[in-house]
């Protein structure tokens, strides 16, 4: 472990850049990672940095179950983020399908079929203080040593 | 539909300004926008197929998931329609609460599609006081209901929750907090040139294309469209004295203020409800029976429709659900976008109509 | 070239035109017509896009309750209904076949006549 790595671990748990994908939900997930900008949670202060682009991101948060529409596209967005990367599950639906899993919906879920998921927040939906810290929790984690694991 | 030139600029599904995926195709020339096209699908759940042939004790949690920002009046025209079907009586309590839960939410609603507005037109100080008001509106919601989004607050025959008078005393605390920090910020909202800029005479809508396309709710109030707040043929608001906001500039500085004019007076609707709360039991009895009905409610974002049948054990056979942004969406995508003079307007006037796609497609 | 995103949206449209609201209109607007319903949602599905589908119920009310009605001829034929509420027709083909269903009847043929004729055409060019 070199100091070089060292460095590298701090700045990236301090500085991570978040992006959103909505697949089909009920839109109360949307707005709880929304309410997380607001200044009484304040995401930025923790380095996160949430816009919607995802060549730029590091953290994909996925919300929702999988519409048909969706299929094909998460996988592509996810190709676009560049490494490392980590995908968060926010809210029951894409776990599981939540209320909307039943015969005859159009979805399919769960979303870890199309892109790997690292962390899940289930609840319907969680509070803006419990995605924060999950991804507060689970990106350092998997950036951590990154260029060591990879070789 | 029939393409007219080549030049098509897609916008969406991920884009920076827009909370739900949507695909916005514009057809352009030079930088004038000719004819839209709208894409959707993203969120098709298939809500109304899995409501189909279950009971009305599992529709309610289904039909408040329609929608995550305006779940609580979901939940209000559901519950209602079912009461209207099976005659089932509100006591006076439940009704007055019902109308806090709902106006509290509309709050929340208006805060978030202003917020919306003013981060899409990139002011994004004007944003984060309004989403930091939201909060505290949320947070009064929570303290009613007992969660942020998904409340299911009402079922047939009254409310879950009373409202204790402590919470009554703090509910109107907060609200006069809000009050004055909306107020701040539509001072600041209505004088700044810059606002003015992209907000005056962007995306006019005139009243024909209004009533054309059947707009509800703000859109179609911006508009000029009289009598168009379903609030005015419900009991409890008649005895509340609720008046329309309206007016005609037809803009999305108009739609965007006729939301700020609706926060004021909800507010002043839950002040009046709980200083007049009636006393009294907050669940009244009752059975849902057979029938069929269609009735509507006013959603934050306009006119909400639920046509349901159910049959003797209470179990919903068929059930259709018109959600306000349907019309609103889809006028804002064919008529203020058209001949918009810059692409860069577009995605500022679709969001100032306020689109809800997860409504739009269910 | 295979476009990035573009996906095939028949079947999407199909699912919005087969609830239970929009099958109610896309059933009255082809009685209007006089075309299958078949034949209708095909049309449909190739012309409108999808937020022109989902509002398809609320357009044909708000047709039937506001559409221009001082002109009989106007009416039968449903002129504004088909061009400005839901837009199946030209405005400009719209207005000739008008007039010249309007020229018939002056020229002496029966009414009823003239509007099937113009009906015809009307269906003809929806299902061009």
């Amino acid at each position: 472990m070199s100091i070089l790595q060292d460095i590298k671990n701090a700045v990236r748990s301090r500085s991570i850049h978040v992006s959103y994908v909505d697949v089909g939900s009920c839109n109360g997930c949307d707005i709880e990672v929304l309410a997380c900008l607001a200044p009484r949670y304040d995401i930025e202060q923790y380095g996160i940095y949430v816009h919607n682009n995802p060549r730029e991101a590091d953290v994909l948060l996925v919300i929702g179950s999988v519409t048909p529409q969706w299929v094909d596209k998460l996988r592509n967005i996810w190709d676009k983020i560049p490494e490392p990367k980590v995908a968060v599950a926010i809210g029951n639906c894409p776990i599981s399908g939540c209320v909307y899993n039943r015969r005859g919906s159009l979805i399919n879920p769960p979303v870890s079929k199309y892109i790997p998921i690292a962390a899940q927040v289930p609840g319907c939906p969680p509070r803006p203080t419990e995605i924060l810290s999950a991804i507060l929790s689970v990106a350092p984690l998997i950036f951590k040593d990154y260029e060591e694991s990879k070789s | 539909m029939k393409k007219t030139v080549d030049v098509s600029i897609p916008l969406g599904p991920v884009h920076p300004c827009w909370k739900e995926p949507v695909r916005l195709k514009c057809e352009t020339a030079g930088e004038r926008v000719l004819r839209t096209e709208l894409e959707l699908g993203y969120m098709k759940k298939g809500i109304e197929r899995i409501m189909r042939g279950r009971p009305w004790q599992e529709v309610m949690f289904l039909a408040e998931r329609v929608c995550g920002i305006c779940s609580v009046v979901h939940n209000m025209v559901f519950i209602e329609t079912m009461e209207k079907i099976s005659d089932i009586e509100v006591p006076p309590r439940a009704a007055y609460l019902r109308v806090i839960a709902n106006e509290v939410d509309r709050i929340a609603s208006h805060l978030i599609a202003n917020f919306s507005y003013c981060y899409t037109i990139e002011h994004e100080t004007l944003a984060m006081y309004l989403l930091n008001t939201r909060e505290t509106v949320l947070d009064n919601l929570e303290r009613l209901t007992g969660s942020r989004i998904n409340t299911a607050y009402m079922i047939p025959g009254g409310v879950r929750f009373d409202l204790l008078p402590e919470d009554g005393a703090v509910m109107l605390a907060d609200l006069a907090k809000v009050e004055d920090e909306v107020r701040r910020v539509v001072r600041i909202f209505e004088t700044g040139p810059l606002i003015a800029l992209r907000s005056r005479g962007i995306g006019f809508m005139d009243r024909e294309e209004a009533i054309r396309s059947h707009t509800v709710g703000p859109t179609a109030r911006a508009s000029g469209v009289l009598d168009s707040d379903l609030r005015l043929r419900h009991p409890t608001y008649q005895a509340l004295g609720f008046e329309q906001v309206t007016r005609t500039e037809g803009d999305n500085f108009a739609r965007v203020m006729v939301r700020f004019q609706e926060i004021f007076q909800s507010i002043d609707l839950v002040r009046k409800c709980i200083d007049t709360l009636p006393e009294g039991p907050i669940r009244g009895g009752g059975f849902c029976k057979a029938g069929e009905a269609a009735y509507s409610g006013e959603a934050p974002r306009g006119e909400l429709t639920y046509y349901i049948k159910t049959d003797e054990y209470g179990r919903v056979v068929d059930i259709a659900i018109r959600t306000p942004s349907i019309m609103n969406i889809e006028a804002c995508a064919h008529s203020m976008i058209k001949n918009a003079t810059t692409i860069a307007d577009v995605t500022a006037t679709f969001i100032s109509s306020d689109p809800c796609v997860a409504c739009n497609e269910r | 070239m295979k476009y990035l995103y573009e996906k095939d949206l028949r079947p999407m449209k199909y699912t919005i035109l087969t609830s239970a609201r929009h099958d109610e209109a896309t059933r009255a607007i082809a009685r209007q017509l006089g075309v299958t319903d078949a034949k209708l949602r095909m049309v449909l599905i190739r012309r409108l896009d999808m937020s022109l589908l989902e509002n398809l119920g609320s357009r044909w009310e708000m047709g039937q309750e506001h559409a221009d009605s001082s002109d009989r001829v106007a009416e039968e034929l449903g002129c504004e209904l088909f061009t400005r509420f839901i837009p199946l027709v030209d405005t400009e083909t719209m207005q000739s076949i008008h007039s010249d269903t309007k020229t018939m009847i002056e020229s002496g043929s029966s009414a009823d006549d003239a509007i099937e004729w113009g009906r015809a055409r009307i269906r003809e060019e929806v299902l061009r």
